[in-house]
């Protein structure tokens, strides 16, 4: 059964799966996948544990091949028109397009200025200015400029969770990708957090493609544009959020939103 | 399957609230018992380190009493007033031995070629002598015998000796010095070397000849040199005699209060049993022997007199003595000379006004010098610290500078850092980033062994396999450009390093690898999300993450080099000196003593309780504080690595 996976069409998908197979070295964990996230838009990735969100959420900027044995089987994933497996695709190049914000917040030991500039300076940049303007862009977008412009060289592990976590979203984007993954954001931050990091994924769908993992429905209605939801591997169905919940079209993802799931 | 299990038991509430009857023993519980034992066993540790550090200090508070004592007798007796003109003057002898060069290196260039003529024949002389000697010993055995051995027998070993001579002689590579016609004379006149005749061969007489007259022909063209070599040799002979006199006079005084000293402590000994006994006959006993050691206290006073009063007379000599040799000085030649002999001289022109100055102070304080100015302990603190020199045994004052041996272990420890540092963060970081998984069974196991291998084994190792293979290197022309090379001593401080280095290795390599792997994985994941590569990640996130760690394992080598006895003592070279830092790098191949290596040495010759025993415990102290700051500064490392660990 191919899961359903009608797409609005306004606006070229800068990431787009098309029939993913993935597998680890034992077993294979997502199944022809077709997704497509448009390109200045939240997408959300709902399903329940061990279903494979994270898994193809890390097929984007290929951070599953660290592991032994894990590949894409079949099918092909492409960033912005490009097939990322193609032998030419420079992997640190991909990342560079591609950032990442993981589930625990994870700032180096390193101070606040060192850890936003990080990103930058990997890809070979070291002009002072240069560096200045992208730590203040990027801790303007993650509205942490007012709070933290005054002590830029402190260590960013004294930083409170939520900080830290913005944190990482300004490392992410400093590099100015095209595209933002998160993996469960905010599952390690309270209530307050939680909102002003989902206030900010919205802002940065502004200027970035946002595609998130999250296990909160509210959430996912209150910050997404379009939400998938995987079950066993398997893309049952990809829509327009609003759409998604409040009328899914298949029984699974129905009897999930409403929690009567075995 | 769930059927079959038994239902839960509940006990009553009555049962569970009241408190269970324990066993009790001393009004403890099996609880407070167990806690109690485990606390004792960290007690005793802690006990057990205190006491050794009071041990340490009560031994070593001792040796600054008796240092004073002793550096009081040193002064008081006058020993002090005959090293202000003794020190300085040891400078002579070096500059002598300058002069004495050039001198030999003028002469040379007239007389060289006469004497290594003679020379060479002598040394044929020798070879052919070597050759033959067993010949040569039977016939003189047979010569010597008496009633005199026949010449039945005396004969064939005559004519024994004399074909062994001319084979030898045969056989003689001839140097270039001779001519053909020479050399078939020498070999003539060498295989006919007997014991029996005693006079002197004619072309060997001849050589001699030719020698003795171009060397008063090479001292008269050089009379000026030789003169006034002559002179500054002499320079100081009267001031050492009255110098001489005056030191018997002091060691004489110094020998008596220490004898004295000796018997009034046997007495009060003695006095002090007599008191504790209850026996009237052996209180008696000890009380007659007590008496019989009665001696009379030395008159330090009155035996300083004889030597302050010719203060004057030497000081005198000493001006004499500056006036011969700035004579001397001034005659020496300028010029005529090869080149080498007038840059010694001019090495004598450059030193002398240094050696000048000292002996005329040295003049001036003798003048002003007074036995009675106090030792203060601030004088024997810095006598110990700062002294520079450490001389045991000595008859006539020993002196125990800590100097010598603190940079001996420093310098050691230095070059053991130097080398074992990079080598193991490198390796910690190779087998912890970067090495397969086969890579890194083969490389851990192998570097922790090397701590398995017992210290005195890497001792053989230096001074049978290292000591040579630095020195074999050291020889190679190629590489004479290195400081130190070629090298004097196999067994030195560089050889020493290189082996401490192979000990620290291990406890550097594991201690880092640790914090290495202590690094989350979390910032690797966040440094290859934003496109690092390994190299990247490796160096500008693991490294600085667990560079705390890493530090803290590097200081733990060294606190592990510091403390190291066995490799030091054998491979070191133990030479008691301040290195000559004036070779620059190449001071690491001088030998040297250390901290750990002297006590070592020395701790089981000396006698409890000396002078001796107790600057040996203070070298222990010293090393015992180094090893604790060390060990601190390793802590506060860690502490700061724990607080920035996610
Ligand atoms: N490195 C790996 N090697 C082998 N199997 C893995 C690996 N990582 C994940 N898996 C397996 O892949 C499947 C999907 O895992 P994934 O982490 O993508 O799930 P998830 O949807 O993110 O779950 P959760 O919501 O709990 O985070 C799981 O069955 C998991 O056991
Ligand atoms: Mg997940």
């Amino acid at each position: 059964m191919p899961p359903s996976a009608s797409s609005p069409k306004q606006l070229p998908p800068v990431v787009e799966f098309r029939g993913v197979d993935f597998r680890y070295s034992t077993h294979t964990v997502l199944h022809n996948i077709h997704l497509s996230a448009e390109r200045n838009r939240v997408t959300a990735l709902i399903g329940p544990s061990g279903c494979g969100k994270s898994t193809l959420l890390r097929c984007v900027n290929r951070m599953n091949e660290r592991f032994v044995g894990a590949r894409v089987s079949q099918g092909q994933v492409f960033v912005k028109g490009k097939n990322i497996h193609d032998t030419d695709v420079d992997l640190t190049q991909l990342r560079k397009q591609v950032g990442m914000v993981f589930q625990k917040s994870n700032p180096f030991p390193k101070s606040i200025y060192d850890n936003v500039a990080y990103g930058l300076r990997i890809h070979g940049v070291t002009a002072k200015d240069i560096l200045d303007d992208a730590v203040e862009r990027a801790l303007r977008s993650a509205v942490l400029w007012q709070e933290l412009k005054d002590r830029l060289n402190q260590n960013a592990l004294r930083l409170s969770g939520g900080e830290q976590q913005r944190l990482c979203i300004a490392r992410a984007i400093a590099t100015n990708p095209d595209v933002l993954l998160m993996d469960e954001p905010c599952s390690a931050l309270d209530p307050i957090a939680t909102l002003q990091i989902e206030e900010l994924m919205q802002q940065l769908a502004r200027d970035y493609t946002v595609i998130f993992v999250t296990h909160n429905m509210q959430q996912a209605v209150r910050v997404s544009d379009y939400t998938a939801f995987l079950h066993l591997g398997k893309l049952i169905e990809f829509g327009d959020t609003e759409e998604l919940f409040s009328n899914p079209k298949q029984k699974l993802t129905e009897s999930y939103l409403r929690g009567t799931f075995s | 399957m769930e059927e079959r299990l038994a239902p839960l038991e509940r006990q009553s509430l009555g049962c569970m609230l009241l408190k269970k009857k324990k066993l009790n023993a001393l009004g403890f519980d099996t609880q407070k018992f167990i806690r109690f034992f485990f606390a004792s066993n960290a007690s005793v540790t802690i006990i057990v380190l205190v006491l050794i550090m009071l041990m340490l200090l009560r031994e070593g508070a001792g040796f600054l009493k008796t240092y004073k004592y002793e550096l009081e007798t040193y002064r008081h007796a006058g020993l002090e007033f005959c090293d202000i003109v003794d020190r300085p003057l040891a400078q002579h002898q070096q500059l002598t031995s300058r002069l004495r060069r050039a001198l030999g290196a003028s002469l040379d260039t007239i007389s060289q070629h006469a004497r290594n003529r003679r020379d060479a024949y002598l040394n044929m002389k020798r070879q052919i002598e070597e050759e033959s000697s067993l010949q040569r010993e039977a016939l003189s055995v047979a010569l010597e015998q008496t009633p005199s051995a026949g010449d039945k027998i005396i004969e064939p070993l005559r004519t024994q000796l004399a074909i062994a001579g001319v084979k030898s002689a045969m056989s003689l590579t001839v140097r270039s010095f001779f001519s053909l016609d020479e050399a078939d004379k020498i070999r003539a006149e060498l295989s006919q070397l007997s014991p029996e005749t005693k006079d002197i061969p004619a072309f060997l007489k001849q050589l001699n000849d030719h020698f003795s007259t171009s060397d008063k022909a090479a001292k008269k063209s050089f009379a000026t040199l030789v003169k006034a070599t002559e002179i500054f040799e002499e320079a100081p002979e009267t001031l050492q005699e009255i110098l001489i006199e005056i030191k018997e006079h002091v060691l004489q005084t110094k020998t008596a209060a220490n004898e004295f000293n000796t018997l009034k402590s046997g007495r009060l000994k003695l006095l002090e049993a007599a008191e504790n006994t209850q026996n009237p006959v052996e209180k008696a006993d000890l009380l007659k022997e007590a008496a019989a050691t009665q001696a009379m206290p030395v008159d330090f006073h009155q035996r300083i007199k004889l030597v302050t009063s010719r203060a004057d007379e030497l000081a005198e000599k000493v001006h004499q003595y500056i006036t011969a040799i700035q004579k001397a000085a001034a005659n020496l030649p300028t010029r005529g000379s090869p080149a080498h002999a007038i840059a010694l001289l001019d090495e004598v022109h450059h030193e002398l006004p240094l050696h000048v100055q000292e002996m005329q102070t040295a003049a001036d304080e003798i003048k002003t010098w007074s036995p009675d100015k106090p030792v203060s302990f601030l004088t024997v603190i810095g006598a110990f610290f700062f002294g520079s020199n450490w001389i045991t045994n000595s008859s006539w004052q020993d002196s125990f500078g800590f100097v010598p041996l603190l940079t001996g272990s420093l310098i050691i420890s230095l070059i053991a850092i130097v080398i074992a540092t990079p080598i193991s963060l490198m390796a910690a970081i190779y087998s912890n980033q970067f090495a397969s998984e086969r890579e890194k069974e083969l490389i851990k196991p192998v570097i922790e062994f090397i701590q398995a291998i017992p210290s005195i084994v890497l001792g053989f190792i230096g001074i049978s396999v290292l000591g040579d293979l630095i020195k074999d290197v050291s020889e190679v022309t190629w590489l004479q450009w290195i400081p130190g090379f070629p090298i004097q001593e196999r067994l030195n401080m560089f050889n020493a390093g290189c082996l401490l280095a192979l000990m620290a290795i291990p406890t550097m390599f594991s201690l880092s690898e640790d914090a290495l792997n202590n690094v989350p994985e979390a910032y690797v994941d966040a440094s290859d999300a934003l496109g690092a590569t390994k190299l990247q990640t490796v160096f500008r996130v693991i490294v600085p993450s667990a560079f705390s760690g890493m530090a803290a394992a590097v200081l733990l080598g060294i606190g592990r080099v510091i403390g190291e006895t066995m490799v030091v003592l054998l491979v070191a070279g133990n030479r008691i000196a301040i290195p000559d830092f004036s070779s620059g790098a190449g001071v690491v191949f001088q030998p040297a003593h250390t901290l750990t290596g002297i006590i070592a040495q020395e701790l089981g010759e000396v006698s409890r309780g000396s002078t001796h025993w107790q600057a040996l415990f203070m070298v222990g102290i010293v090393l015992f504080c180094i090893s604790l700051i060390i060990n601190w500064c390793a802590r506060t490392f860690v502490r700061r690595f724990e607080q920035f660990k996610a």
